[in-house]
């Protein structure tokens, strides 16, 4: 790639602004909002700075919603179990259809794609018969269990690739030397799989995160093991909402995820792009 | 230790046949090298006898025992990749030390065993090194160290060599030869690169579309080709061929029409078949001598490589025949002119019209 003109560079720094503007504005509204008392919310005309200000709301938080600390525990959690469950069936999957040939193999990896064409809501009154009649309803699982499963396709899809670029050399040299295929998987594939791993851990515990919303008002109706997305319901009285404390609540559950990203986006992104150029 | 058998070995991939009936006998401890052009066949074959690719029909023997079913590890075979296979996440240690594990030995014994492959590898300073840290001769040594660890009955080389440059290549085909000798094992050896052939096999198969040439020990291949490929393919430079008028044939030779030469006997053993009014004559550069007097093949010079000891010569004869001739370094030579040559009648290759070489009738000591 050559170098860019002043005039390229100027536009191509335009873009990024007007892009990330669109998508951070919401968070910086609710950050603004979450600094204002409650009374000065809908003050006309709007005031984007006011003397007023402060980080009360994040204090009050805890007293308004005792149970806050236990829905963002609860919320991470139930990721991390949906991811750890997910990778268990992604890895073994995405390995057979990286390197196995078998009847029906393009069809059912058309039909996992088509599965993520269902959003989850058309399966919510069939799933609720499901996991009642398994017993699970009201239970970590039945947050879980559906969770994990809507997240496999796309880790395999994305795990697949990247273990195609893995040299098949590597495999059949353990294979001479007496290697089983469990053998080699533990010991040759996943330790240099370890990048790709951490792209799809990564994408399976954001969407892990982002899906608990639906399927925890639907499938559990205990306070205690609801995620932060359900719990942040709390903030929302018969009276009135308290705005300032819910988006406080809001961003702190932002945190975790944030973290996560921050900690592993160089991985991210050396991943994603990885399968997209032939070596 | 360790006999190898090809019995009617088939290969096709889809509707594809690969491998023609390849039958082969290898001898204990013979260093045998497989070459050929790519595309012949040659990597098929070894990966049928790792184990790696299932033959579509015939049998394997090694040891006399019936392998083609058998497990790599059962059939007590080792092999080297063209790409080495080394284990990136892995320092040199754990990489040779990767069949012992699988195999769960005593980790006293595993580090016994390693340190012994390394010595021998000249491989001691670098084994906490990862693969990624070595040069490619250092791989190519790890490679190898893994696959000499477990001791294996029969090795089997895929290309080893045609990663590294032209000096190393040198360096490590006497290294082999000499690891060769050290080990007392079988080795199978695949390459394009006949000098490679040439200078390390006991016995060299030439395959060719997916069948063998020619089987033989290296002399035999230069002295003895049975066919026209044989005879192209290993030489360096290549042998030259020439369509010329057959004239006679008889207990002494075959007669034919040399252009400006004339009429030439040349001993080889004729057959009934062996008839027809043309024939191709084969002629090394190097069987090849300026003429002292002015009868000769006449070649219009081109391009001339002063090498020093020697001078080559490229050129074409009679029709735009391409030709080359090995020279001595101070041939009185020089580009544009064209030059008379002659070569002793009993260094001349003839061939039937269908490739086939006729017995040459003398040929150098060095044969027996």
């Amino acid at each position: 790639m050559g170098k860019y003109t002043l005039f390229q560079k100027a536009g191509l720094y335009l873009a990024v602004l007007i892009f990330m503007t669109f998508i951070l504005l919401p968070f910086l509204e609710m950050f603004m909002a979450s600094l204002r008392p409650l009374e000065h919310l809908f003050r006309s005309p709007y005031q984007f700075w006011s003397n007023d200000m402060s980080f009360q709301a994040y204090f009050d938080i805890w007293d308004t919603v005792p149970m806050l600390g236990r829905y963002i525990f609860n919320s991470v959690f139930l990721a991390s179990v949906t991811t750890l469950l997910c990778l268990s069936f992604v890895i073994p999957a995405a390995y057979a259809y990286a390197r196995f040939h078998f009847k029906g193999k393009s069809v059912s990896l058309g039909l996992f794609l088509g599965v993520n064409m269902f959003a989850g809501a058309v399966l919510l009154i069939p799933l609720y018969k499901l996991l009642r009649s398994m017993g699970l309803l009201n239970t970590y699982a039945a947050m879980f269990v559906p969770g994990a499963a809507f997240l496999v396709p796309t880790g395999i899809w994305l795990l697949k690739s990247y273990l195609e670029k893995i040299p098949i050399e590597l495999e059949e040299s353990a294979w001479i030397d007496g290697a089983s295929r469990i053998y080699i998987l533990r010991k040759v594939v996943i330790p240099l799989a370890v990048p790709g791993l951490i792209v799809v851990g990564v994408a399976t515990f954001i969407g892990a995160y982002a899906q608990q919303f639906l399927f925890a008002i639907t499938f559990n109706q205990k306070r205690e093991l609801m995620p932060l997305p359900a719990g942040i319901f709390e903030f929302v009285g018969y009276q009135s909402v308290i705005w300032n404390q819910l988006m406080a609540a809001s961003i702190v559950g932002i945190i975790p995820v944030l973290l996560i990203f921050l900690f592993l986006q160089r991985y991210l992104v050396e991943g994603l792009t990885k399968g997209a150029i032939k070596g | 230790m360790a006999t190898v058998s090809l019995k009617s070995i088939k290969k096709s991939f889809d509707s594809t046949q690969v491998l023609f009936d390849i039958n082969l006998d290898i001898e204990d401890k013979e260093f045998i090298v497989f070459v050929g052009p790519s595309g012949c066949g040659k990597t098929t074959l070894l990966r049928i006898i790792a184990g790696l690719e299932e033959a579509t029909n015939g049998e394997i023997e090694i040891d006399g025992i019936e392998v083609s079913d058998a497990h790599p590890i059962e059939r007590g075979i080792s092999m080297v990749f063209q790409s080495y296979a080394l284990y990136p996440h892995l320092n040199v240690f754990e990489n040779i030390a990767f069949p012992l594990r699988v195999a769960k030995l005593p980790k006293a014994e595993i580090e016994n065993l390693v340190m012994r492959a390394a010595e021998t590898l000249q491989l001691t300073d670098r084994l906490n090194f990862k693969p990624g840290q070595l040069s490619g001769g250092q791989r190519q040594r790890v490679a190898i160290g893994r696959s000499i660890v477990r001791q294996p009955k029969v090795f089997l080389f895929d290309e080893p060599l045609s990663n590294l440059d032209a000096a190393l290549r040198g360096e490590m085909r006497v290294e082999l030869a000499k690891l060769h000798k050290s080990l007392d094992a079988t080795m199978i050896y695949v390459t394009h690169d006949q000098v490679e052939a040439m200078t390390m096999a006991d016995r060299i198969v030439v395959l060719s579309e997916g069948k063998v040439e020619q089987f033989g020990t290296p002399m035999e291949l230069y002295h003895r080709p049975s066919t026209k490929f044989v005879a192209g393919f290993i030489g360096h430079p290549k042998m030259n061929f020439l369509k010329v008028p057959h004239l006679s044939s008889s207990s002494k030779g075959v007669s034919v029409e040399l252009p400006e030469i004339g009429e030439q006997l040349l001993p080889v053993e004729t057959k009934a078949e062996n008839s027809g009014d043309e024939l191709e004559i084969g002629i090394r550069p190097e069987d090849l001598i300026l003429s002292k007097t002015a009868k000769g093949l006449p070649m219009k010079v081109e391009v001339l490589e002063r090498l020093g000891g020697s001078t080559l010569v490229y050129g074409s004869v009679s029709l735009n025949q391409n030709f080359c001739a090995l020279l001595q370094g101070d041939a009185l030579v020089s580009e544009g002119e064209t030059i008379k040559l002659v070569a002793s009648p009993s260094s001349f290759h003839v061939f039937d019209s269908n490739g086939d070489a006729m017995k040459r009738q003398e040929v150098p000591e060095v044969m027996s």
